[in-house]
């Protein structure tokens, strides 16, 4: 039962030999994929030795979970290292054949052969398993649940059944798009080696479209390491991952263990790292740990070595685990170090403070690019009640960007896109495209995705017309009483907001939903987002919160800084009346005591003043400004140009 | 639209909604719980990096939770968020004998918060499946509640999320001590 994977009465039923044979692509297709990616830390099992605890080269489990079906279990026993008979060049070729000659004799040659390996080959897998033929069919069985990247398909969100239909679509799209970059290659003079290049074409707007339409999977690996320049990283940092694995000692040594401050945090979220991915799951009925988790623990404390001003953070477990399903160890720790200073730069320090710049720059980038929505998450309203009634002197102006300083209730959301690069927030694939896109791009391109998601579920932000009366009783002028009234209701559309942006990401199965309706779109104006723009706007962010945690230091919090005024003005009152009493009597020698009292009340009352001139001064002149203009009606002209192009090609092409 | 339908039924028999914040040291089982009781189904848990809101209903009562994840670095982004809630829940791993101390140390720094000084505290003495967790009543002398709270109502509930177990009286005994106030 298990050996007959081929069954084709499954799939030929019906449409015949066509439905046949595409399938049989399909699944190949996919059965390379799924090898591909975790290929590399199967067969470079370059640490093995630096450490006691069980190796990484290929086991039986390391093998096993790649099995997408029953029929890929025999090219996987017997092809486990790339033989080019089944290699996905050989498909894409098929596919061309297909395309251009339009005759099904061919492929049924070819499927007539691969039918006869199958049953040839089939003994030899039975013997293969023949020790545990239970649990061969509970892998056989659970494999088709599982994706190329051997995460479970099926979620809260998403059911099997959705995923296979959008899948099958999908699917065909990844070979379009790899058949396009082959020829890129190709075109380019770089060789297509054995399906792992390692060298990529020079950056261009074409090479960048390409980019955002999705890297091979299987050539993932590569490319981010090639397009974060890690090769250079690597070159200058020769031997730190290994003197890092010996300064990590012995993990099983309970002394050396205890010598390592981030391991025990480590330790609780190792199993808790992608459960529903095959690859770091236990196998059935064994204790032993998977190498996935092995790697991961590795990479982590590794990290924590490396960078003791980050050490763990919660989240790097995710972006460790994404890395290790495309290249080894080595990579995936300096990828690592590179995304956490270059792409989130102090994202996960401890003191956390570049999350709360780069939430501070997202708000602003969507008051700039979606007013609409900003109106919702800060209605303008909120502001003016908020400071009606205190006796600063601060001028709503500078309050305007008191937001950057209180971040609004929804970054508590979005703060976790950025930690985890949308791992976990958005299906697998999606996040994949991002990391293309981040690692060609930078990291303006995480906040460019955070702006699509946001357009993307605009409507359902906007079109809750309960969620707009509440803002209008939130806005209604507060007595006590409405202002109590009017915080639930704030709770109630807090609520309704974070339900959405919640659970609306999860549903983006599709990455072209995020590049063909928004990121492709350039009449959007979020899409005038650039890595300069989010320079500059970090910075900005940066300097603005330094005033703002300054003053508040400075002052104390508003209500103790009005309590002071009020006493300080009350003090001064009192001593004035005082002294002109005193001044007219000309009686000043008795009165030092109140003198001094006065004076210092005087300073302070100064300073105080001081600091909300210079609070005035220095933020009301700083209202951050997004670049606009020319640079961008040029941009949109030539990219009209290039699509009236491109629809002339392909009309073209649909004539011949 | 059937949310609209409910909210009418639960106007006209005096439904309730409450925010409650869920709290506790990381790989307590919050997130499971709270999937577990939207969903009845167990999620394979990972560290919830930020956090996850669900509304919950039973009986009259919405209550609204916010699963609030993170290791300890993380808790100052979100500790100031949390003004109006109505009800604290402390999940705490009863089998992990060795955090019990941090656990008990973190409930009192977040009661002890001016915005939990009306809060009824609930404290799930979890994973009451795991052999050898400590029994609700052992979790509760080791908190010492009664010598130390004066202001809030507090109760120790065993549970186990993955049956489900404690879950619902923990939540009726929740709706039960703030329907006066």
């Amino acid at each position: 039962m298990v050996t007959n994977g081929g069954d084709p009465l499954r799939f030929s039923t019906g449409d015949g030999i066509d439905i046949l044979a595409s399938k049989e692509k399909f699944i190949n297709y996919r059965f390379k994929a799924v090898r591909s990616p975790s290929v590399p830390n199967f067969h470079e099992g370059n640490y093995k030795n630096l450490n006691s605890s069980e190796p990484i080269l290929a086991s039986p489990i390391a093998a096993q979970p790649n099995y997408e079906s029953d029929r890929d279990t025999e090219n996987l026993v017997l092809n486990s290292e790339h033989d080019g008979t089944n290699s996905l060049i050989d498909l894409y070729r098929d596919e061309i054949v297909h395309e251009n000659k339009d005759s099904n004799d061919s492929e049924e040659g070819e499927i007539f052969t691969r039918k006869e390996e199958e049953i040839e080959n089939s003994s030899e897998v039975e013997q293969a398993f023949s020790g545990s033929p239970s649990k061969l069919v509970s892998v056989m069985d659970n494999a088709e649940h599982f994706d190329r990247y051997g995460f479970r398909k099926q979620n809260n969100f998403i059911t099997e059944g959705v995923y296979n239909k959008w899948w099958e679509g999908y699917s065909q799209y990844c070979i379009r798009r790899k058949h396009k970059w082959v020829m890129l290659l190709e075109k380019s003079g770089l060789s297509v080696d054995n399906d792992m290049p390692t060298r990529f074409p020079p950056r261009s707007e074409k090479l960048k479209r390409y980019v955002r339409k999705g890297i091979p999977a299987e050539w993932r690996g590569n490319a981010w390491w090639y397009f974060v320049r890690g090769q250079e990283k690597l070159n200058k940092n020769k031997d730190v991952y290994e003197k890092l694995l010996v300064k990590m000692g012995d993990l099983n040594d309970e002394q050396q263990r205890k010598k390592l401050i981030d391991l025990d945090v480590i330790e609780r979220d190792l199993n808790r790292t992608f459960p529903d991915n095959i690859h770091f799951q236990k196998e059935q009925f064994q204790n032993k740990e998977p190498p996935m988790i092995q790697s991961l623990r590795r990479v982590l404390v590794a990290f924590s070595l490396y960078n003791p001003k980050i050490g763990y953070c919660q989240s790097m477990n995710f972006l460790a685990g994404l890395l290790l399903l495309f290249m080894d160890e080595e990579r995936a720790f300096w990828m690592l170090v590179i995304i956490t200073s270059r792409y989130l730069p102090g994202v996960h320090n401890v003191n956390l403070e570049g999350v709360n710049i780069d939430q501070g720059v997202l708000m602003l980038c969507i008051k700039e690019y979606l007013p609409e929505i900003w109106e919702y998450i800060y209605p303008k309203q909120k502001l003016e009640n908020q400071h009606k009634h205190d006796s600063l002197n601060i001028s709503t102006e500078v309050l305007k960007n008191e937001f950057l300083f209180k971040l609004p209730p929804l970054t508590l959301c979005t703060a976790s896109w950025f930690m985890s690069c949308f791992i976990g927030i958005i299906p697998i694939e999606t996040t994949l495209r991002i990391w293309d896109c981040l690692f060609y791009e930078e990291s303006h391109f995480l906040f460019k995705a955070s702006l699509a998601i946001f357009k993307l579920c605009e409507q359902d932000i906007i079109k809750d017309k309960p969620l707009h009366k509440t803002l209008g009783q939130y806005t209604l002028p507060n007595s006590n009483r409405t202002s109590r009234y009017s915080r639930l209701s704030q709770d109630d559309y807090d609520m309704e907001i974070f339900q959405i942006i919640q659970s609306f990401p999860k549903r983006i199965i599709d990455p072209n939903d995020i590049f063909e309706k928004i990121i492709f779109k350039k009449r959007i104006a979020l899409n005038r987002l650039d890595q300069q723009e989010i320079d500059r706007c970090r910075k900005y962010v940066s300097n603005q919160r330094l005033k703002y945690k300054n003053y508040k230091d400075l002052i104390g919090d508003q209500e103790s800084l009005k309590k002071t005024t009020n006493r300080m003005n009350n003090n001064i009152n009192i001593i004035n009346n005082n002294n002109i009493t005193r001044e007219s009597n000309n009686n000043n020698n008795s009165n030092n005591n109140n003198n001094n009292t006065s004076s210092a009340a005087e300073s302070l009352m100064k300073e105080i003043n001081m600091t909300n001139d210079l609070m005035n001064d220095t933020l009301s002149s700083e209202v951050y400004g997004f670049k606009k203009g020319l640079s961008s009606v040029h941009w949109n002209n030539s990219i009209k140009e290039r699509v009236k192009q491109m629809r002339r090609k392909r009309e073209k092409d649909y004539q011949t | 639209m059937g949310n609209s339908v409910s909210k009418a039924l639960g106007k006209l028999f005096g439904s309730r909604e409450m925010k409650i914040l869920m709290l506790g040291l990381d790989n307590a089982g919050k997130t499971t719980i709270l999937y577990k009781l939207k969903l009845n189904k167990i999620k394979t848990s990972a560290p919830t990096v930020g956090f996850n809101v669900e509304t919950v209903s039973y009986k009259n009562v919405k209550f609204n939770m916010w699963d609030v994840g993170g290791q300890e670095r993380l808790r100052p982004l979100w500790r100031h968020y949390f003004p109006a809630t109505t009800a604290l829940i402390f999940v705490i791993d009863s089998h992990d004998k060795d955090r019990l101390n941090e656990a008990k140390e973190e409930l009192y720094s977040i009661i002890s918060e001016k915005e939990m000084e009306n809060v009824v505290l609930l404290v799930w003495a979890n994973k009451q499946d795991l052999k050898g967790a400590l029994k609700p009543q052992e979790v509760s002398d080791f908190l010492q509640l009664g010598n130390n709270l004066k202001n809030q109502l507090w109760c120790v509930v065993g549970s186990n999320a993955l049956t489900g177990q404690g879950l619902v009286e923990g939540l009726s005994w929740i709706s039960n001590n703030t329907a006066k106030k």
